[in-house]
Parts: C-alpha cells; structure tokens; sequence
C-alpha cells in the first residue's frame, strides 16, 4: 500500500515575466516500509518537493496537486494546524549539513531530551527526568553510539561530520516516524562515513518498516537497498525504476548521461576525457519550455517543445518522446 | 630519470598552543615528510579527516610556513613568505568557488589582478591575457563584466580555475575542488583539468576523498594517516597491490 502518494505536483512563484514553475508535474509514490531515492542536481526542485511534503511552505510558493496524500489524509483540504499534527507525529527530516542543524549553545544531550515525546513518561519530576536520560541513552545506542555520555555531554562544534549525522538522525526517529526524508545525509562526507549513515539507514528501514524518501545528487551514491529510484531534473520527471532497471536498460536520455558520467563503470580508461551534457543547469529564470533537458540533450528534435507525458512500460516510467530503446507496448 | 619538477624535502609542520602563561604544547600536524613530483603528472594525496592532507596542501602552495625542510623547484629554493615567486609557480583551486572569489567586484578585475602584481605587461596586454584565459576555460569575453554570483556554480570553479592558470604555474594544488559541484558539472571541470593538462603541462597536486575520481585522474597516489606518509605509488601500482588496509580502505578495494 502506498503511504505517500502525490500525483502532479506543481509548485510555481510569481515574478516579474510571470509564474515561474519550480516544479512541474511531479509524482512520486512511496510504499510502506520502502526505500525511494530522488536523484537529481541542483535545482532541480527536490529539496522544494521535501518541504512541500512536510508543509515548510512559504507564502509565496503555490502548491497546487491533483492528489497529495499521505495514508487516508488529503493534505492539501487541511487546516495547517490539523497537517502540523499528522506530519509532526509521522514524519521527520534530516538535512545536509548536520553540524549546522544543532543548537550550537545546548549540549546534545538537551536537545535530544527535548525530541523525546513526553505524554507516556509517568511519575515525579526526578523520575522523569532519570527516564529521560535513560530514554535518549537508548537512542543513541540505536543509532550506534556506544559512547553515549560524552556524545551527550558535547557541543554540536565537537563532533566530527558522522556522529552529528548520527545525533540528527536519532533525534528524527525519537517519535518513532512513520517516513523519514533524508535531504542529502552525506553530500561532502567520506566515503566511509557515508556508509555508515546508508547502513544505518537501511538497518532502522527493516527493523521499524519506517519508509524513506532519499534525496541526492549522485546516481552512483544511492543506498543498495532502495526499491525505486526517480529522477528529476529541473522540477521535471525524467525517468521512475528499480535500480537494476536504470542500470541495466535507462529508456531517458538524462538517466543514460548520467550513469556514463559517474565514475564507478569501470569501461571508462584513466585519464580519458568523460563523456558530458553539454552546457549547463538553466537557471529558475530562464527555463526552456517543454522537455527541460532539451537543450542539452544530444537526441532532442522538433517534438520536445512540447512536454513529454509520463509513460509506463511494465512498472518503469519515463518521460520522453525518443526513449533509447523503440518501446511498443506502453500505456 | 629526468630531474623531479618539486623536491619535498623532509617538511613538517607542527603548531604551538599555549596553555599558560609560559607553559605551551607543540602538536605536529604533519611529520618529517619528503618525495618527488615529476613535470606534467598528477598526484592525489588521499586520507581520512585530520590525516594533515590539507596542511601538506597549504605547505606546498605557501598559504602557511613549514617547521622544518625545504621546497625545491627545479632545483631552486622556494623561499618561505615570498609569495611573488611562488605564486609564478604555484597556484590553489579551493573547495567553495563562490566563497573563494571576491563578491564585489568583477571576474575580469579578479583575474586582472594577479597579472597586475606579478607581470610587467602593459594593461591592454593583460586584458589580452585574460580575454584568452577565460576562452581557454570555456568562458566567454563577455563574462569579464559578470559579477560571480551571475555566474552557475559549475562557471564559478572555471573561473578559479581561470585565475590559477593566467599565471602560466607549473603545479596547481587543488584541495577537495571537486567534492561540491554537481555530477554533470564535475565531469566537465575533469575534463578541463585533464585538456589544461595536456595543452599546458601543468601538473596537478590533488586532494579528494573520492576514490573514483582518483582513479581517473591520478599518476600517483600518496596516502596519509595521523601526519604521516602510509603509502606512496603510482595509481596501477596502489590498485593492484596496495601494501596497507587503509590504502584499501580509501581505494575501496575488496
């Protein structure tokens, strides 16, 4: 069953030449208790689509969708007060850059205490407050700290890149959410940090069915683990699949540069020049219309001025008028 | 054996923190370290976080002074604090191009000012230049106008690229100058790198955690763990027969 499903979002802001779409037409569904990745570069509205789902909207922003559901709610019909309650108690987030998330003035200790949802915690004030402690101790051996009371009693400028993604991370599982939406976990960490935080992400996924919505840049840096992965660029869909299906047969344009360009096919020879897209990412100002990619892509013809429609070929979608392979029977 | 282009010559560098009045700890940040680079290769230094890759890096570009041990330049000194000559030699790509270039004035002043300061050309001469170099690094003449924040992250690093290359240096340092920019974006500043390489002769001093890139762009590879050397090789080398776990480690070797 699909606990997040959200069919066209569109996201636009005014501006002097008229609206701008941020997003156009996304749609993603995620199952219970599954792993989706979003890849895409920057601006290609992902972060956008991460808050539109958790409501971090701004007033400027309008956020229109043919369907933006979670569970049996329609979030959209709610009073912001009412969707605070359902996303705060069912969804958390962890965000880029760990270090600069935490309170750099309380100790951790303090700030995961105060994540820890309190209404079931009984007894006098000293009690609560021992079963506090000992409630964020456990935490932070989930995550894998064994070192809990110096982590605790650190300063967020104290630890290393890793262990503040760690402490992000158990703070955002304190209430036991049912998504967590991981914003870039790892970009700029090592490559041994970042598996550590994959592992860890993937372990809390089978433990607790808790679904994750992943979001990053690189294909080639993608937890294993993920059942599906869309690509989006420029706030456009490209190209929804299980990993086997982009690696081993991409039907986008976009999916096929992308997976040349990463290094970790060994086809490539050292010290040979890579294969690119030529140009760069436009900018939210200056858009092309129609397929987005088109003025950087080397099969683009006179049909990609228009939108291409998503189409579906047993489970792997994709959005473009020349797919790389001839595709018959598709809906 | 043709002679080395940069002698490194047991340098090390350690920092003094006071922890009284007269009472003080030295910490060595990078032990006694020496080896060679030859003209026109590139040479990645890998290591985890606090490994002292990014001092060796500041060491060799002059950003900060050696403790001990020398630097040798074709066989000649390069002194400590003269930044004239080892500017005309050695120049640094950082990690944040937006933050590494001036917000307030134009790209055309900022690369201006290095010829300025180091060359004798006259100024229709050193327009010249830079008209040429940004060409050379797929800009266009008109951005000598822009300001860098007009400019997409992935311009932004060809025109710290640009500004590392109008001096026409013999080594360029680039420390994690990869690591933030997007996949299609870094594959064409790669691709920059290796054609500037070729055309120019310019060897590359690298420091990344990635071991793709590594992979790709690298002669040699120089792993570092707590300030010291682990392992030094050249990249066929290291991948085949890596001596140490954590050259494994780094290379992602099973």
């Amino acid at each position: 069953m699909n606990v997040l499903d959200i069919r066209n979002l569109t996201i636009e802001i005014d501006s002097d030449n008229g609206p701008i779409r941020l997003v156009d037409g996304l749609s993603l569904q995620i199952a219970e208790g599954e792993i989706h990745t979003l890849v895409g570069e920057s601006g290609s509205g992902k972060s956008l689509l991460a808050k539109a789902i958790l409501g971090f909207i701004n007033p400027r922003w309008r956020v229109t969708a043919d369907r933006l559901w979670w569970r049996h709610y329609d979030l959209l019909a709610l009073t912001a007060e009412q969707r605070r309650t359902i996303t705060g108690r069912d969804m958390a987030m962890i965000f880029q850059n760990p270090s600069s998330y935490l309170d750099p003035n309380s100790s951790i200790g303090e700030q995961l205490q105060e994540c820890i949802p309190t209404e079931d915690i009984k007894g006098f004030y000293f009690r609560r407050r021992a079963e506090l402690k000992i409630r964020a101790e456990r935490l932070l051996h989930r995550v894998g700290i064994k070192d809990h009371d110096t982590v605790m009693r650190a300063y967020p400028f104290e630890l290393s890149d890793g262990v503040a993604q760690k402490v992000s991370i158990a703070m955002a599982i304190a209430h036991n959410p049912k998504l967590l939406i991981a914003d870039e976990p790892t970009n700029a960490m090592e490559p041994q940090t970042r598996g550590q935080i994959y592992r860890l992400l993937s372990k809390l996924n089978a433990s607790q069915g808790m679904s994750v919505l992943m979001i990053t840049q690189d294909l080639s840096a993608i937890i294993p683990e993920s059942k599906r992965i869309s690509m989006v660029y420029c706030g456009q869909l490209m190209e929804v699949g299980t990993p086997q299906q982009l690696v081993e047969q991409p039907l986008h344009p976009y999916t096929e540069a992308m997976l040349s360009m990463s290094l970790t096919n060994h086809q490539t020879p050292a010290k040979s020049r890579l294969p690119t897209l030529t140009g760069s990412i436009p900018t939210m100002a200056n858009l092309p219309i129609g397929c987005r990619l088109g003025p950087r892509c080397g099969y683009a013809r006179r049909a990609c001025i228009d939108t291409p429609r998503l189409r579906k070929l047993k489970q792997h979608q994709f959005a473009c008028h020349y797919p790389l392979i001839e595709v018959k029977n598709y809906d | 054996m043709t002679e080395p282009l940069l002698q490194i010559q047991q340098v090390s560098k350690s920092y003094y923190h006071k922890t009284g009045w007269f009472r003080g700890r030295r910490s060595l940040a990078l032990e006694p370290i020496s080896f060679d680079l030859q003209a026109g290769e590139t040479l990645a230094i890998m290591g985890e976080t606090g490994s002292g890759k990014s001092t060796l890096a500041k060491l060799i570009a002059g950003v900060e002074v050696p403790s001990s041990g020398q630097f040798l330049l074709r066989g000649e000194l390069l002194e400590p604090y003269n930044y004239q000559q080892r500017c005309r030699h050695i120049r640094m790509i950082f990690q944040d191009s937006l933050s590494s270039l001036n917000q307030q004035t134009t790209i055309g002043q900022q690369l201006l000012e290095p010829l300025r300061f180091n060359t004798l050309l006259t100024l229709a001469e050193q327009q010249q230049k830079v008209l040429t170099t940004l060409r050379q690094v797929g800009l266009l003449p008109e951005h000598y106008n822009f300001y860098p924040h007009m400019l997409s992250s992935g311009q932004q690093q060809r025109v710290c690229i640009a500004r590392a290359i109008i001096l026409e240096p013999q080594i360029i340092v680039a420390d994690e100058a990869l690591v933030a920019l997007d996949p299609s974006i870094r594959a064409q500043i790669i691709n920059l790198i290796l054609d500037l390489q070729q055309d120019m002769g310019i060897s590359f001093i690298l420091i990344s955690h990635s071991a793709e890139i590594v992979k790709h762009v690298a002669d040699k590879i120089l792993i570092m763990h707590h300030g010291k050397l682990v392992e030094f090789g050249t990249t066929e080398a290291l991948l085949s027969n890596p001596q140490q776990p954590l050259t494994r480690l780094l290379l992602g070797i099973e």
